[in-house]
């Protein structure tokens, strides 16, 4: 340390410090204050996230039930998840669960766009496919649980549409599509909700641009591809960074149509089943952990991925951003001239 | 200046102000809580000390409280007080069947008011509430260790006392002590259609696997109805096929509790058509021959009832009590008819039978509350004829037996002997660290005997010999002396 700093460091401690003074002072005000109103939210948060959270890391340490005593195991309980082949063997059906996210989007995405131009009934229609999303999703689990039943809803709608009841698969029992039954739930459940999401971010798109795009020849496609898609592309990213996450948590509709059962037991299905049947509350845990850690790094990796995609998107077309501008340029222009 | 220094104070007392009211709140409502709860019973810090509750069954057993002591009409009756009973037969709670007994209850003992609660998820839910200790006075004891069952459960007398008066009193003892009185006792057998049966010209009760498969396929054959329907979707359903590995399948009252432990490779072939293995491949051939459901995941159990009764179905594997379900859930009562499990060992068929949920009474509670509640007990026991209404084994040792155990003529009922001294935990231990969990809610290990009979990607054999590694690593993980 050179000298000059040490100077500094004694001017400093021969200046003392008057909390009372420093508190009746602007600043300490302010710190008081912020303290003061954040005590509340902060102390919540911890006591019903982080100290659960951190209940449930020290449980994946030992050997233990609900009831009873404990055993400290050390990592045993992460080298069980990785060794046992339901546990990542389930995590392979998160890529239907994926997949469906996709389609979601990319249906909600669609369904957007037509219905935030003018469309004849359009309020009806987004309060329709928004509906899904406000029922429970237990409640959604027994809709579908009879929808798919053998010769119930499902088969007869296919049957009208001229389909032969022999012909047609075993919605839930075929272990080849089951999952993609499960899927199609959380589809129709959540596109609603994305809709939304998504329109209400087409909408802030200035109308102006639509004008001037169609002025210059551009047609729907062109329109959403050069106008709408990049506008919204943050909640774009967003829907599918919360999509892809939930995907690898999926619940509701596997534990409640079919219990899990017939190939269909996701990660958390899986994971209820160890510990509230098995009572294995440590391994359990430890498999929360290790999900945890599995989403954070699919979230970063999505965040990378999505800053590539998007820098990669503009730079092919700044030029025609460029060009773009100058048009609305001159159009404005003109229509100062003919003013 | 001033205006804003009194604005500042005046907020700082309002923020203070409402924390104390919250505070003041929280703490409040805490107390009244215990009060409900334990009333002026031992203050809830000390129940998880075992020593605190060896001490309350020393004053249980000073004031003179035991279950074969109690004379119903005679003893406790100037107490007053409310007792609340949490129950898994919420069926009942619905039918009102639970409100005429509590009534009858009280025309013997006007004073003690009884309240009830329902449990839907019963098992899970119940051994949460235990734990978290706000559950009432009585309750229908979950799957607990045994040798946690004082710091919970007022006992009921010693074994030797209350074996005299009720049957399965070893369900839930340890120490020689009982913990819980069963409210009733179910057999294990098969409940089917008896016209379906003759229509399909079978003239004789199945008493082999062999038999029973053919009788099956009869059904398919001859008749519409399902000739077995699983109720995979309903889960606990599937779990119940363990019921029938113990008694039924070995004739032997110690293979539960005691024998199980030990065996090595418990799901093996024995070749005669006996043991677990016997039992599930009853359901693996009836499956892989087509003889059940056409869609097995969209089975539904409150349906099933009405089918059976209609004729739709020919038989189901469950217990007893699911007997007077099928009777009452349509015109053809009469039709419903109960057998045992096909399994002959040495030329002669067994039965398991064994208790229901048992009644446990909660140690926080009042001395008052303790004594009301066992006088309850008691009455459910020996007065109402819940057992009797419920088509189940009497627990009362004079009960009577109900008309649906015609067809077990020269059948022998085997109820489970309790675990040895000092291995009593070890079942429990072995469940959950095999998952097979044996009678304790193991549903998907059966569920996976349809799935893999049903997709021919398992044979049976491979599936045993699976999950008798699972048995296997598991004793030598818990540490268990394999025997046989």
């Amino acid at each position: 340390m050179s000298a000059a700093a040490e100077q500094v460091v004694q001017t400093k401690e021969k200046k003392p410090f008057h909390f009372l003074k420093w508190a009746k002072g602007r600043k300490g005000q302010q710190t008081i204050i912020i303290v003061a109103f954040m005590f509340i939210p902060l102390l919540l948060l911890f006591t019903f996230t982080y100290f659960p959270f951190a209940e449930m890391f020290k449980f994946s340490f030992y050997k233990m039930k609900y009831i009873g005593p404990r055993k400290f195991v050390g990592l045993d309980n992460y080298i069980q998840v990785f060794k046992r082949d339901d546990c990542f063997g389930a995590l392979k059906l998160s890529l239907y669960y994926i997949g469906g996210a996709m389609v979601q989007l990319a249906i909600a995405l669609y369904l957007a766009t037509i219905l935030s131009f003018k469309v004849k009934g359009g309020s009806i229609f987004k309060g329709f496919m928004f509906f899904p999303y406000l029922i429970s999703g237990i409640a959604i689990g027994f809709i579908f649980k009879f929808f798919y039943t053998r010769g119930f809803v499902f088969d007869t709608v296919l049957q009208w549409c001229g389909f032969e009841l022999e012909n047609l698969p075993y919605w839930l029992k075929d272990q080849r599509i089951n999952n993609i039954s499960l899927v199609a739930t959380s589809v129709w459940r959540y596109f609603g909700q994305n809709m939304v999401l998504f329109i209400g971010a087409i909408m802030s798109v200035d109308a102006e641009l639509y004008e001037a795009a169609e002025l210059d020849g551009a047609n729907k496609f062109q329109q959403f591809r050069y106008i709408i898609l990049p506008s919204i592309k943050t909640i774009v990213t967003l829907n599918v960074i919360l999509s892809i996450t939930g995907s690898l948590s999926a619940f509701d509709p596997p534990y409640v149509i079919t219990k899990g059962g017939n190939g269909t037991g996701t990660y958390f299905v899986i994971m209820n089943e160890i510990a509230h049947v098995s009572q294995k509350v440590g391994l359990a845990s430890a498999m929360a952990v290790v999900l945890l850690i599995i989403i954070f790094i699919a979230t970063i990796l999505q965040k990378l991925f999505f800053k590539y995609a998007m820098r990669d998107a503009e730079d092919e077309n700044t030029g025609a951003g460029l060009r773009r501008e100058k048009k609305l340029e001159r159009y404005r222009n003109r229509r100062k001239g003919a003013a | 200046m001033k205006l804003k220094k009194v604005l500042a104070l005046s907020m700082a007392a309002v923020l203070t102000l409402s924390m104390a009211a919250c505070g003041g709140g929280s703490s409040e409502s805490a107390a009244v809580n215990t009060n409900e709860e334990t009333a002026e019973a031992a203050p809830a810090e000390t129940t998880k000390e075992a020593g605190d509750a060896a001490e309350a069954e020393d004053t249980a057993e000073a004031s003179g409280l035991s279950y074969t002591n109690i004379v119903l009409g005679e003893s406790y009756t100037d107490i007053t007080t409310t007792i609340k009973w949490l129950t898994h037969r919420t069926d009942l709670i619905d039918s009102g069947m639970i409100d005429s007994y509590i009534a009858d209850f009280n025309e013997t003992y006007p004073n003690i008011t009884v309240e009830v609660e329902g449990v839907t998820n019963y098992a899970d839910d119940a051994l949460l509430r235990l734990t978290s200790g706000n559950w009432g006075d009585i309750m229908m004891i979950p799957a607990v260790d045994k040798n946690l069952l004082n710091e919970y459960f007022v006992p009921y007398g010693s074994l030797s006392d209350v074996s005299k008066a009720v049957r399965f009193a070893d369900q839930w003892m340890y120490d020689n002590t009982v913990y819980g009185i069963a409210s009733t006792g179910n057999a294990q057998g098969i409940v089917y259609n008896k016209a379906i049966f003759e229509q399909a010209g079978i003239t004789a009760i199945p008493k082999t696997p062999e038999e029973f498969i053919a009788a099956l396929q009869a059904i398919k054959d001859n008749t519409d109805a399902i000739p077995l329907y699983t109720n995979y979707a309903a889960g606990w359903t599937m779990g119940a096929w363990d019921a029938y590995i113990n008694g039924s399948a070995t004739g032997s009252s110690k293979y539960m509790n005691q024998e199980l432990l030990h065996t090595q490779d418990p799901f093996q072939d024995y070749g005669d058509g006996t043991h677990a293995y016997a039992v599930y491949k009853v359901l693996y051939d009836a499956v892989a021959n087509g003889l059940i459901e056409d869609d097995y995941t969209t089975t539904d159990w409150e349906g099933c009832k009405g089918m059976i009764n209609s004729g739709e179905i020919g038989c189901m594997v469950l217990g007893s009590w699911a007997y007077s379900q099928m009777v009452e859930a349509g015109d053809h009562g009469d039709d419903i008819g109960y057998m045992s499990f096909p399994i002959t060992v040495g030329g002669k068929q067994y039965a398991s039978a064994g208790p229901d949920y048992n009644y446990g009474i909660n140690v926080n509670a009042s001395d008052d509350n303790k004594a009301a509640a066992m006088v309850f007990v008691k009455w459910m026991t020996e007065e109402s004829g819940f057992a009797y209404n419920e088509g189940g084994v009497p627990i009362s040792m004079d009960g009577e037996y109900p008309a649906l155990y015609a067809a077990f003529d020269g059948i022998e009922f085997v109820a489970d002997e309790p675990s040895v001294a000092g291995e009593e935990d070890i079942l429990n231990e072995l469940n959950a660290e095999s998952e097979l969990n044996i009678n304790s809610g193991g549903d998907s290990k059966i569920q996976s005997i349809i799935e893999h009979a049903a997709n021919g990607d398992m044979t049976f054999d491979e599936i045993m010999a699976q999950w008798n590694e699972a048995w296997t690593s598991a004793q030598e993980t818990v540490g268990v002396e394999v025997t046989n």
